[in-house]
């Protein structure tokens, strides 16, 4: 098994991913480690949002973070040979105000990676654009979208559920890339 | 009104103010409602750690608000708002009654 400072953000990720689930305990990757992943890491990020669907109990989790070596500071996980960290979002697993049906299975070195879609992974950012007006997550949103294949009548349907149509017609051709 | 479901009495208080005045601060709350800070904090961070919640510094101040993201958030608004219809007049119009607009500096009253 490669050590844990030489795995990337997605090996890392599986790794834990797979540690946990030895233990039943199910995490999805979401958040700006999918635009890393997604866009061949022109963007770069050292968060790893796992959220904790099946809402396992937090002193579980710990145990098993532990035993990779992590410790707990604050709400963030930590490990001496990767400046990469971790955090565990509450569940349910979902984007805006809608559950997420679909979860993509990578298979790499280190474990097997749950992470949301693509498509998922734009409409994750396009929620914090919406909501608190962050511009970076828009650049975000559009860098996936730009270098994956995702479905933007899904992303239109899904702002217009947000109540966020309009924001969605000024910035549609920001994220028209490599769309279905 | 909540107590039963949200399992805590200032729980229910944390969540009502935030509807009413759409953010708030610990001591604010505290204060408003004559309750201990400590109380106040914790169903703060609980509801901030579940996802409920959002907490931003304002200078040294942390200000929670709503977290707009929240799968749930509309519904809970919904129970919320039904919860606020049943307290009286007077606990009402002291929650949604609140001076927030700018006051110039050294203006009297």
């Amino acid at each position: 098994m490669k050590p844990i400072g030489q795995m990337t953000c997605a090996e890392l990720a599986a790794f834990i991913e797979s540690c946990l689930r030895e233990k039943g305990i199910d995490v999805v990757l979401t958040g700006g480690a999918c635009v890393s992943i997604y866009s061949d890491g022109k963007y770069v990020s050292m968060d790893l949002d796992l959220v904790n669907t099946l809402f396992a109990k937090k002193r579980e989790i710990r145990e098993v973070m532990q035993a990779i070596g992590f410790w707990e500071e604050g709400r963030h996980f930590t490990h001496p040979d990767t400046d990469l960290f971790v955090e565990f979002l509450a569940g349910p697993l979902a984007v805006g105000e809608e559950p997420v049906r679909e979860v993509h299975e990578i298979s790499l070195e280190t474990g097997i990676l749950r992470i949301i879609s693509p498509t998922d992974c734009v409409k994750d950012r396009l929620a914090a654009y919406y909501h608190w007006n962050d511009a970076q997550c828009l650049e975000q949103a559009a860098l996936v979208a730009q270098t994956r294949v995702i479905d933007l009548e899904e992303v239109e349907r899904w702002s217009k559920v947000e109540g966020k149509i309009d924001d969605f017609s000024r910035i549609k051709h920001r994220l028209a890339g490599r769309e279905t | 009104m909540l107590e039963p479901l949200l399992g805590s009495r200032n729980g229910e208080r944390v969540l009502i103010f935030l509807l009413a005045r759409q953010e708030g601060y610990i001591r604010e709350i505290a204060r408003f409602f004559g309750s201990d800070p400590d109380s106040i904090q914790k169903q703060l961070v609980k509801f901030e750690s579940g996802g409920v919640l959002v907490g931003r510094a304002v200078g040294r101040t942390r200000v929670y608000s709503f977290n707009p993201r929240y799968p749930f958030l509309k519904q809970l608004k919904g129970l919320l708002e039904k919860a606020l219809t049943f307290y009286s007049d007077e606990e009402r119009d002291r929650l949604l009654l609140n001076r927030r607009r700018p006051r110039r500096r050294g203006k009297p009253l």
